[in-house]
Order: structure tokens, then C-alpha cells, then sequence
């Protein structure tokens, strides 16, 4: 299996502490990562390095045929890596046109956004919210809309941030079952989270990030 | 006259539809209006550089720019007069007195507060807003514009604030505009007028039109925020 994304080194301080320091990680297409690891041991901060939205001290990665080495982060590379923040926030404008936010700027025609938008809000489970205005959603729908929002794009490597935390019961199974089918032959998910129904999950790999290395994978 | 003469008098007035009260009226709106049209696209667009760009002075700027939000407008009017006055700078552009020259005055005097708004509406918007417009795969300038559609509403705020303090201003409009009848005599100019000249009539009634369009844009500023999901 060929790795889609390739961390050759990546390090990132704050201050006087090292937070990261990576030599080689690899993160193969078809598969889903469990990446743990104690609060403030750095996963919310590797998974945003990753995405682009936070700069590292030193960064050589290679994604698919892309390599990065100490060069700004390429606005192509957002097209194909997304990060689904702990707390998503969702645009005022109703829910969706959160999920066919990523489809406008792509390009997609409106017949076709709202075709993937209508078959994702059935996917998520959407469909008796979606007259409810986005900040009133409750934590776990706030969830699906943001991981509905990232499925129409069809990311070649999805990073979500402690997707379950501070959820009930009900609403973490149900984002789990949206996880586990949000993952495909040709993508790859990770999954920072603390949350056993995620990390036992038959297939899931497991990555656990100390001392700002990663083992596991 | 009578308090409740004069009360009586701005009413008839205002319904008769008196040509020379809704003139000045009309000239009122006109240059609020084409200030604030004129000051908006600059002071946002500041207002949201400052916000968003670091750079060396930056703090500086954010002091001076909220330094001028108690700038006295008759100060803004007497730098306005000098530079255009027929012996200034820009005296050959003959401005002095004319609806342009106050519809530069109201520009000036509203930019800060429409920057401020806009600076703080921005500072205030969660840093996610951005990082979500940009790991869904917007551009900077995209995510940027994004995060200025969300606060938009507050930007709104700072635009009727901006109206407010343009429309109800005296100390420019006067040395600027002259307070010519028909031409340049604005609301505000025209209560001070009359009211000097001990005819409180049309004051009263201009003063309604002032409180009338307070409340609307109160009105029209709950409206919007509440269509914005602040519901």
C-alpha cells in the first residue's frame, strides 16, 4: 500500500517546549487512524500543521505527488486535505449552504450541488433539521453538518479533531457510523479523539502521539 | 410662540408637505447618503486590514483610528475649510460651499467609526470562521471575504452608527456647506438657524424627522441582526 501522505520531518515549539518532533510518519489511502494521546500532547496541533492552518518550525512532507519542504503551504493542498475543527463552526447562511459551501468554490453547477447537497443531508441524517438555524444546532448535528460539509468534497485525506468529545451517548454513535463511512479505497481518515468506541473500532489503526512523537500506524 | 403653537405649526408643516422644510430635508439624506457611500468601501476594507494583517504600527494605527472617533467634527470642518478655502490648497476646485464639501466632511467624520466597527466586528469573529473557509478549500482573499459575510451584521451596526453621527452633525456641515437655503442647509444647520432666530417651529418639526429616522434605523438595524441568526 502506497502512503498517501509522507512526514519526513516535522517539528513545531512553543517557546522553550518542543511540542513536535516527527521523523517519518506514513498515512496509507484506505484506511482510518486513531490518533491519541493525553490533552496538550500536540494532536489538534500535528492535525492543523497537516491541514495547512498553522505553520510548523520545520515541515518536509510529501502528499501524493506533492512534496513540501519549507515552501508556503500550496491553496491546491486544501482542496484535498480538510480539517473538521473539535467545535465546528457553521456559516449563518443555513445548513445547506454550509454543506455546498466547498462545492461553490469548486466550481460545481447548482444542478449538481444541490443533487450531492440534498444526498448528503440523507446521508447525515439532516433532513428533520434542516429548517433550524445553524447555532442552534446541538453538538452532535453540529458535527454531521460539518462532517456532511467535508464528505461532498471527497478529501483524499480527512482530519477530524475529537469529533465525539463532550457528546451523549446517541449522538457519538452516530458520528462514529458517519466516520467509519466517510472512509473509502481512496481516502484516508485520521481521528484525533480519546473515545474507545472509535478507537476499537475493527480496521482502525492505531497512532499514539507522546513526547511529540507518533508511534503505532 | 408657544411651545404647544410651535408643536402644532411642525406638524403642519411636515404633513403639508412644506416645500422648504422637505428640501432640507432631502439635501439631509442626499449627502448622509453619498458619504457614507463614498467612506464605506475604504473604511471596511481598513477596518478589516487592521484586523486581519500584523505588521509593525499596527497598534498605532488601531490608537489613532479610535482617537478619531471623539474627533470634534467643527475640527474636521475647519481643516476642511482651510484646504478648501480660495486661498488653500484646493480652493481652485471651488468646493467651498457646495454639497460636495460637505459630503467630504461626512465622509471623513463617519470612515473612523465605519473602520472601528469593522475592526472590532472582525477581532471578535473566531479565528475558525477563517480556518474553516480555507481548509474547505477557499482561497485567503475568499476566506477573508467569508469572514467578513459573517459579521456582517455588525458591520451593519457600524454603517447606521456612521448614518447617525453624519445626518445629526452641525459643526462641518455648517463651515463647509455654509448653510445655503436650498443648497446646503441640512438638518442639523437648519435647527440651529432657526432656533437662533427664535422660530422653533420648523425646528420641532425637523427634529421629529431626525428622531423618526433614529428609530428607523434602530428598527431597521434589529431587523437585520435578527434575520442574521441572532435570533
Amino acid at each position: 500500500m502506497s502512503a498517501l501522505l509522507h512526514i519526513r520531518s516535522l517539528r513545531k515549539s512553543f517557546g522553550e517546549r518542543r511540542l513536535l518532533d516527527i521523523a517519518d510518519l506514513n498515512l496509507d489511502a484506505g484506511r482510518i487512524y486513531a490518533l491519541t494521546g493525553d490533552n496538550g500532547s500536540g494532536k489538534s496541533t500535528l492535525l492543523r500543521i497537516i491541514a495547512g492552518l498553522e505553520p510548523a518550525d520545520e515541515l518536509n512532507m510529501r502528499f501524493d505527488a506533492l512534496t513540501l519542504n519549507g515552501a508556503a503551504y500550496p491553496d491546491a493542498l486544501r482542496r484535498d486535505i480538510i480539517y473538521v475543527h473539535q467545535h465546528p463552526y457553521l456559516f449563518h447562511s443555513g445548513i445547506a449552504a454550509n454543506i455546498e459551501y466547498g462545492l461553490k468554490l469548486r466550481g460545481v453547477d447548482k444542478a449538481a450541488r444541490d443533487a450531492i447537497t440534498a444526498e448528503a443531508i440523507d446521508w447525515a441524517g439532516l433532513s428533520s433539521v434542516m429548517s433550524v438555524q445553524p447555532k442552534r444546532l446541538s453538538g452532535g448535528e453540529r458535527q454531521q453538518v460539518a462532517l456532511a460539509r467535508a464528505k461532498v468534497l471527497n478529501p483524499r485525506l480527512l482530519l477530524v479533531d475529537e469529533p465525539t468529545a463532550n457528546l451523549d451517548r446517541a449522538a457519538r454513535e452516530q458520528i462514529v457510523a458517519l466516520l467509519r463511512q466517510t472512509a473509502s479505497d481512496n481516502n484516508c481518515v485520521v481521528v484525533a479523539c480519546h473515545d474507545r468506541e472509535i478507537i476499537d473500532l475493527p480496521g482502525v489503526h492505531k497512532l499514539h502521539l507522546e513526547e511529540g512523537r507518533v508511534t503505532g500506524g | 410662540m408657544e411651545l404647544s403653537s410651535a408643536i402644532a405649526e411642525s406638524f403642519r408643516l411636515l404633513f403639508s408637505f412644506d416645500a422648504q422644510l422637505w428640501t432640507i430635508i432631502g439635501v439631509s439624506l442626499k449627502v448622509s447618503l453619498a458619504a457614507l457611500l463614498f467612506a464605506t468601501p475604504f473604511a471596511v476594507a481598513l477596518g478589516f486590514f487592521l484586523a486581519t494583517v500584523p505588521f509593525r504600527g499596527r497598534r498605532a494605527c488601531v490608537i489613532v483610528l479610535q482617537s478619531f472617533l471623539s474627533f470634534p467634527t467643527v475640527v474636521v470642518g475647519l481643516v476642511l475649510y482651510v484646504l478648501l478655502a480660495r486661498s488653500g490648497p484646493f480652493g481652485a476646485w471651488e468646493l467651498l460651499y457646495t454639497q460636495e464639501a460637505m459630503i467630504i466632511g461626512q465622509a471623513i467624520i463617519a470612515f473612523p467609526v465605519l473602520a472601528a466597527f469593522t475592526l472590532t466586528a472582525v477581532q471578535g469573529a473566531d479565528r475558525i470562521v477563517r480556518e474553516t473557509a480555507l481548509s474547505l478549500g477557499a482561497t485567503k482573499l475568499r476566506a477573508a471575504l467569508t469572514t467578513l459575510f459573517e459579521v456582517r451584521f455588525a458591520v451593519m451596526a457600524g454603517l447606521f452608527n456612521g448614518f447617525g453621527r453624519v445626518i445629526s452633525e452641525v459643526g462641518c456641515a455648517m463651515m463647509v456647506g455654509g448653510n445655503i437655503a436650498g443648497l446646503t442647509r441640512s438638518i442639523p444647520t437648519a435647527i440651529s438657524l432657526e432656533t437662533a432666530k427664535g422660530e422653533f417651529a420648523q425646528g420641532i418639526a425637523l427634529g421629529m424627522v431626525l428622531i423618526v429616522l433614529a428609530l428607523g434605523i434602530n428598527a431597521a438595524l434589529n431587523y437585520f441582526q435578527g434575520e442574521g441568526g441572532m435570533k
